[in-house]
């Protein structure tokens, strides 16, 4: 009896212990940091053959990238056989809010790739990622242009992340659909207007010319605006486009939609895909173009495989400026709270910088950002070429950059984000051009005085 | 009184404090037995719950932290178009969802209760829906029978129908969401099983004497003696209906227009996308006290429509 008594007392004792166990965590990882962080300096440098590190490493992306990753992680560990690299990786849905909260909880992994405007979310006063210029010996700074360093910059001289790439968006054409409908792919915005009618009475109701869902018009109508007005779209915390104008943009998004040159949203919703590059429509060429990252140019050509995908040219005919921006696509960042920032940076400059990490990344995240690691993909020809291609075309046309705050949540997220809720309800009908420009200028005012 | 002299006057006290002595120990050792829970419950339930209370008065924000404290959730809710409207949402799909459940566990129920060839299989078959139901795999097959060149549509094309666009009309979308949640009727479908075989069978012996049809008798003889598990089950399905997040998470993320943004979706993308945790919690406590209030009148409701019989047969 005493013995049952015994055991169940243990039992008991040993649930509550694990349950306060797993609410507190590893001891070790839940204290802060005593020498990290932006201002400290006083980092022990890692010797490769040193003590035991394990290091958290978390990035999104796609079954490629997670491969070609993984297998950069394997060679960084035969280099460096103190370090262990755990890695946390998932699909992008989701992701944004399972590292905010990390982010928020402290409980950030050491090395994250994350989209370049989390610094202006998560980290604009420069606390939630660690200042790389603590740790510029181990990452070579000097291998990514100033200009692109300064995007990842914070209070003058915080430098919160490296960009991994920089992007834009270009067209993408679907050459075999647009050969049966008897024409080539566009290379003004006339060629393309008049492709609707002709997809409609040669290939049926169902083929269009292009397809684009909210965010994608969003950013199509500020290309389209910004090669008429040759304004940025915001400046300055500013928004520098008046009602008018930007009714000037859903106009021509409507009067796409009226000439059959792009599908409604209602349309691109009952095809009940995720995303463009699942939509069946696209995959077999219903959907004959795009208006896409560059860095995205392999995940569309491959989700299309009986059809010729060709990067096409910006149209050149809207207006007098080349517009359409550029923007770092995405970056990788320190968390302020690694325990381990000295090593967290070897791999980064591994993955970034070294030759071996550069061969084996390659193009999965875009066009590499380091001026080394391009210079090894380039001489190996280890990049994409369609990704070049596109990548080049980008940074050639593009005469705008971004403000971060373009892809705040409050603007972009679906279903509620401004971007999402305007076109939504311009494309079903429910707002009119007019109204539509007034609430978009509304939402983005609000955000940009916040 | 033999037995009283045999009683030692000096261990008959020190027997009885051992017994106190017992009675005490196993009262602490209950409370060790439920510390694992206790300790679950004030740091995972009680703990955020009040934390959440606290926030809903303040204009908490997850990166900026709180700089005013009032109740200005409270009043911005009754006047922001997109939670009333979601508010509005949630109350159109609860009362869709939880009627049509009841009807189909009910029904189904009823039927494998009669004495049929292969039951178990056929009670099994209809209860996987509840296990599968609520699985993300499930809301991506959803998605893809009711698009619009789905399998419902092109089965409807076969007969000459041209189905509606059932996940971009907005009119249709919450429908699609509904008809997911009415499909997992199998766990309140066992319950009903459970109640219906305790309904004596002399009442349906009599009442077949007595010429009544078989739908008579399901009127006015199961329905009545099952309603205590009626109430049960209409209580768990209306405070599920109230909570639900995956269906519209997964196959419409909200859309077409918000008109399947139900009250939690919203909850959700408040907090963790642009971070407003002070009105996601005063949100989350709206919705609280919508629910208490449905469930008690559905509690003082059932004075008129419930059946509780004691061992006599007589109502209580």
């Amino acid at each position: 009896m005493k013995f049952k008594k015994a055991a169940a007392l243990f039992l008991s004792l040993a649930m509550a212990g694990g349950m306060l166990a797993g609410c507190g965590g590893d001891s070790a990882s839940s204290q802060p940091s005593t020498n990290s962080g932006a201002n400290s300096g006083s980092t022990q440098a890692a010797e490769p053959g040193s003590e035991p590190v394990t290091l958290r490493f978390s990035w999104w992306g796609g079954d490629s990238r997670h491969a070609a990753t993984q297998e950069a992680i394997e060679a960084f560990m035969d280099k460096y056989p103190n370090i262990t690299v755990k890695a946390e990786f998932g699909a992008w849905s989701g992701w944004e809010e399972n590292v905010s909260t990390q982010l928020m909880s402290q409980t950030a992994p050491d090395l994250m790739q994350i989209n370049w405007n989390w610094i202006t979310s998560y980290s604009s006063d420069g606390s939630s990622f660690l200042d790389l210029n603590t740790v510029s010996d181990v990452v070579d700074l000097t291998q990514w242009k100033q200009a692109d360093l300064d995007q990842c910059t914070v209070n003058g001289n915080n430098l919160q992340a490296v960009p991994v790439a920089l992007t834009g968006r270009i067209f993408y054409w679907n050459k075999t659909t647009f050969e049966q409908a008897g024409l080539e792919t566009p290379k003004t915005f006339a060629d393309l207007m008049a492709a609707g009618p002709v997809f409609k009475e040669k290939l049926g109701d169902g083929y269009y010319p292009m397809a684009m869902g909210e965010y994608d018009r969003m950013i199509f109508m500020v290309y389209y605006l910004e090669s008429v007005y040759g304004k940025p779209w915001v400046t300055e915390g500013k928004l520098n486009y008046t009602e008018a104008e930007i009714k000037e943009g859903l106009d021509v998004l409507a009067k796409m939609e009226q000439e059959h040159v792009i599908p409604t949203l209602k349309k691109i919703a009952g095809d009940g895909a995720d995303s463009l590059d699942k939509n069946q429509n696209w995959i077999d060429g219903h959907y004959a173009g795009i208006f896409e990252w560059d860095s995205s140019a392999s995940k569309f050509i491959k989700a299309a495989p009986e059809s010729e995908i060709v990067v096409g040219e910006f149209l050149s005919d809207i207006g007098d400026y080349q517009g359409g921006f550029t923007k770092v696509s995405m970056a990788f960042a320190i968390s302020a709270n690694s325990e381990h920032p000295r090593e967290a940076a070897l791999l980064m400059q591994f993955l970034l910088g070294e030759d071996e990490g550069a061969k084996i990344m390659a193009s999965e995240r875009g066009v590499p950002a380091n001026q080394n690691a391009l210079k090894v993909c380039t001489e190996n020809n280890l990049l994409d070429a369609n990704v070049s291609e596109a990548n080049a075309k980008v940074m050639e046309w593009c005469q705008f950059s971004l403000d971060p705050l373009f892809e705040d949540n409050a603007l972009k997220s679906n279903p509620d984000g401004v971007y999402y809720k305007v076109m939504a309800k311009v494309s079903y009908g429910e707002l009119d051009t007019a109204q539509g420009a007034a609430e978009l200028v509304s939402g983005i005012t609000e955000l940009l005085n916040k | 009184m033999a037995v009283a002299a045999k009683i030692n006057p000096k261990t008959a006290p020190a027997t009885s404090k051992k017994n106190k002595r017992g009675k005490l120990e196993r009262g602490y050792m209950g409370w060790f037995f439920i510390l694992p829970w206790i300790i679950g419950f004030l740091i995972f339930k009680l703990y955020p719950m009040l934390s959440s209370l606290v926030y809903s008065f303040s204009d908490y924000h997850l990166f900026k932290g709180i700089s005013e404290w009032g109740l200005m959730n409270y009043q911005k809710i009754f006047s922001d178009p997109d939670i009333l409207r979601a508010f509005g949402v949630t109350l159109k799909y609860a009362f869709i969802t939880v009627p049509l459940k009841l009807c189909a566990a009910l029904f189904i129920a009823y039927i494998l209760n009669f004495k049929i060839k292969f039951v178990n299989a056929f009670r099994t078959a209809y209860y996987i829906p509840s296990i599968l139901g609520g699985s993300i795999a499930i809301a991506v097959l959803w998605k893809s029978l009711f698009r619009d060149d789905g399998l419902i549509n092109s089965i409807l094309a076969v007969f000459g129908i041209a189905g509606p666009n059932w996940l971009s009309d907005p009119n249709w979308a919450l429908f699609v969401i509904s008809l997911l949640r009415v499909w997992q009727f199998g766990s309140a479908m066992v319950i009903f099983l459970a109640a219906l075989k305790s309904v004596p069978t002399d009442l349906y012996e009599a009442a077949t004497i007595d010429g009544a049809s078989k739908w008579k008798q399901f009127i006015s003889i199961t329905v009545p003696m099952i309603t205590p598990v009626i109430f049960y089950n209409l209580i768990t399905q209306l405070v599920q209906a109230f909570q639900e997040f995956n269906g519209p998470y997964v196959i419409t993320q909200g859309g077409p227009l918000n008109s399947t943004t139900l009250i939690s979706l919203l909850i959700y993308n408040r907090a963790f996308k642009t971070y407003e945790m002070g009105m996601s919690s005063a949100m989350a406590w709206v919705l609280f006290i919508i629910v208490m209030i449905l469930s008690l009148v559905a509690f003082l409701s059932q004075k008129y429509w419930v059946y509780y019989g004691d061992e006599d047969g007589r109502k209580k």
